[in-house]
């Protein structure tokens, strides 16, 4: 999943200032599952920013709503029942989700709430970690289902570095060597003669891509 | 010209403290009139965050929760959970620059747990050194429609 | 071109040093270290941008100390070039008269001074070796567009003996010279019996035949040197005997302890087979270089070549 941190409220109350009709929306996708932007987090963020609106005896119309996914289009034009009402909407979506609205209502500043960081799982109660990098070349097969592009702070495909010492990594002692795991990993599969192989160099380009990268898919589009 | 708006705390409390049943909890509605409401939940753990901003925003001058004891609660971690959310519920206000007091959690004694009214006078004195909530006082409502 | 390599192929014990450039833009500086050196190595390492903190570029300062004289190892890192530039650079160093490269992946930027910059490692260091093989024995660039001119240069990687995950050391040592290493220079070495044990396997596996191992020493010039390397610095092995023996002198003469130590760990590696030099790592000590060769035997070092 993608995953969210909420910005720090002055910096929200400093974007959202000019606006007297904000609508507040939430996604229940990914950010809801990391807490940043779902339906509670959505109603939290709302109930004090009308607050800190009373205190400062402004007359602000703040209101909150809540998608099941803000990046899908299907989805977004939900809020066309009451867009007309806001001058400006305050989105707890993801990068994507914020822009997906800005897309559907170009019209109407659409101000970001969180700070969108990675995508990853989530490894225990309030904890997430990141563990893909969307290379559009997945070699988790290779690699025992560790990626050494997420995991390894400097990338190696025939790692590891000099500065692996008791299966920590050098960057940091609290984050472990992804190479040690995945030598782990192989060993266990009885596998490690994988690692004997020198992997060649990626090809960022399916990564970084000539812009944007897109997904077209005939078979699902509308007839 | 405006009435004087009373003090309000908003009480949060689980239906486990001893003596809060309906006939206590109307004689308490009785004594303090307007300056108290109460919420009985069935688990300090199923107050949320939410809840305590919400009571803040609308009415309440102070929101506090009354949980069992630690180590005694009927679902073995409700009152964890409720001091975490009272903590989310705080850094909130602090954000916007109100006091963190305005909320608050009591767990009750372990041993002699006090009853539902003797808990809510302490917290009503613990509550009473706030000033009015900037929130309320203010003539201004939302524009447009009222919510 | 390369006296390093002649040293080597003519059967000799290899002496290299290393040299810092200076975090400024003065020339002097450089020139200072290559006066202090000359004569006394065979080859200088010029490390690059090394703890990720900004210096005069490795290439810019090996031509300073190739204009004195010198023979000098370009250190090449991963971290802050893509493969256009890597690939450019190897061709501008050949360009240049320098004989020799050794491909690194280079420290985490978060450890110096520009923790912000991007790391690029677009290739890895074993991916970059092959690349500057392919370069030199096939005249080709990745992708295998021909080059109008190959570069000449001696190959070179760095080894870390006392790493973990430590048995699969000698698989990833393989990789690099399979990968087109000639000669290897190790992390600095204190824990002898490791080094020996990481030896042992790399003779076990012909690794020896094959590349030319140089082994790694820096001189302490403290026992607080010796422990914050032990504890400070990763991929550092320094046994506890090493730090006593550091303690047990009084701070004055710690420094010829030291360097006792260092000179005592090139004669051992004298006598190891397979080990064909030893590079020698005096970290803002470069003057104690030449009493270190002279007191190891090391010199004269070979003329004529």
């Amino acid at each position: 999943m993608i995953t969210a941190e909420q910005k720090p409220i002055a910096e929200i109350r400093k974007m959202i200032e000019p606006y007297k009709r904000i609508l507040v929306v939430g996604c229940g996708s990914c950010v809801a599952e990391c807490a940043a932007g779902g339906e509670k987090e959505t109603g939290m963020l709302a109930s004090a920013l009308r607050m800190a609106a009373k205190m400062e005896e402004k007359e602000v119309l703040i209101k909150e709503r809540t998608l099941d996914r803000q990046c899908v289009k299907d989805f977004v034009i939900q809020l066309e029942d009451e867009i007309d009402r806001y001058d400006a909407v305050l989105s707890l979506g993801c990068g994507a989700g914020v822009q997906a609205v800005a897309e559907m209502y170009p019209e109407l500043p659409i101000i970001p709430a969180l700070n969108t960081v990675f995508l990853g799982e989530t490894k225990d109660q309030g904890l997430w970690v990141e563990n893909c990098v969307g290379c559009g070349d997945c070699m988790l097969f290779f690699f025992g289902g560790i990626c050494p592009l997420a995991r390894c702070s400097k990338q190696l495909l025939n790692g590891p570095c000099g500065g692996s010492m008791n299966g920590r990594c050098e960057v940091d002692a609290d984050l472990p060597c992804a190479w040690q795991l995945i030598i782990d990993r192989l060993e266990r599969f009885d596998a490690l003669e994988r690692l004997e192989k020198i992997y060649p160099p990626k090809a960022w380009s399916r990564k970084q891509g000539k812009g944007p990268r897109k997904i077209i898919r005939e078979d699902q589009q509308r007839v | 010209m405006t009435e004087k708006r009373q003090f309000t705390l908003a009480l949060f409390y689980c239906q486990n403290i001893p003596e809060s049943g309906l006939g206590e909890r109307q004689a308490l509605e009785e004594e303090y009139r307007s300056s108290l409401r109460l919420f009985p939940i069935p688990c300090s753990g199923r107050l949320e965050s939410l809840h305590l901003l919400r009571a803040l925003e609308e009415f309440a001058d102070a929101a506090y929760v009354i949980t069992c004891p630690e180590g005694a609660c009927r679902y073995f971690e409700g009152n964890l959970r409720a001091r975490k959310r009272v903590d989310v519920a705080g850094d909130y206000l602090a954000a916007i620059g109100l006091e963190r007091e305005r909320v608050g959690i009591v767990a009750n004694e372990k041993g002699k747990p006090k009853s539902l009214a003797a808990l809510t006078g302490e917290i009503m004195d613990r509550v009473a050194s706030l000033d009015p909530s900037p929130v309320l006082n203010k003539r201004t409502g939302q524009k447009g429609d009222a919510s | 071109m390369s006296r390093l390599k002649e040293v080597l192929t003519q059967g000799g014990f290899a002496v290299t040093a290393e040299c810092g450039p200076p975090r400024g833009a003065d020339p002097e500086a450089v020139i200072n270290k290559a006066v202090l050196l000359k004569g006394k190595v065979d080859a200088v390492n010029v490390t690059d941008n090394q703890t990720a903190i900004v210096r005069m570029s490795s290439l810019a300062a090996c031509t300073l100390l190739k204009s004195r004289g010198l023979d000098p190892v370009l250190q090449v890192v991963v971290r802050d070039r893509n493969r256009i530039a890597l690939q450019s650079d190897i061709l501008g160093a050949s360009a240049l008269g320098i004989g020799n490269v050794l491909c690194l992946s280079g420290d985490h930027q978060s450890f110096g001074n520009q923790p912000d910059a991007v790391g690029v490692f677009d290739l890895d260091s074993i991916q970059f070796l092959q690349v500057v093989k392919a370069m030199r024995d096939e005249g080709i660039i990745l992708g295998g567009d021909a080059l109008t001119g190959a570069p000449d240069l001696f190959i070179g990687a760095a080894a870390n003996p006392f790493g973990d995950p430590f048995s699969f050391r000698v698989v990833r040592l393989g990789k690099k010279i399979a990968a087109g290493a000639d000669f290897i220079q190790t992390q600095c070495i204190y824990n002898l019996e490791r080094f020996q044990q990481w030896m042992e396997m790399a003779r076990d596996r012909g690794f020896t035949e094959r590349v030319y191992i140089l082994g790694g020493v820096t001189p302490l010039k403290s026992a607080g040197m010796a422990k914050y390397m032990k504890n400070k610095v990763a991929g550092m092995d320094v046994p506890e005997p090493v730090i006593k023996r550091m303690e047990s002198v009084p701070p004055k003469s710690q420094g010829e302890e030291g360097i006792k130590i260092c000179v005592e760990t090139i004669q051992r590696l004298r006598e190891m087979p397979g080990v064909h030099g030893v590079h020698i790592m005096a970290i803002e000590w470069e003057e104690k270089v030449g009493e270190i060769v002279e007191r190891a035997g090391l010199m004269p070092r070979p003329e004529g070549i």
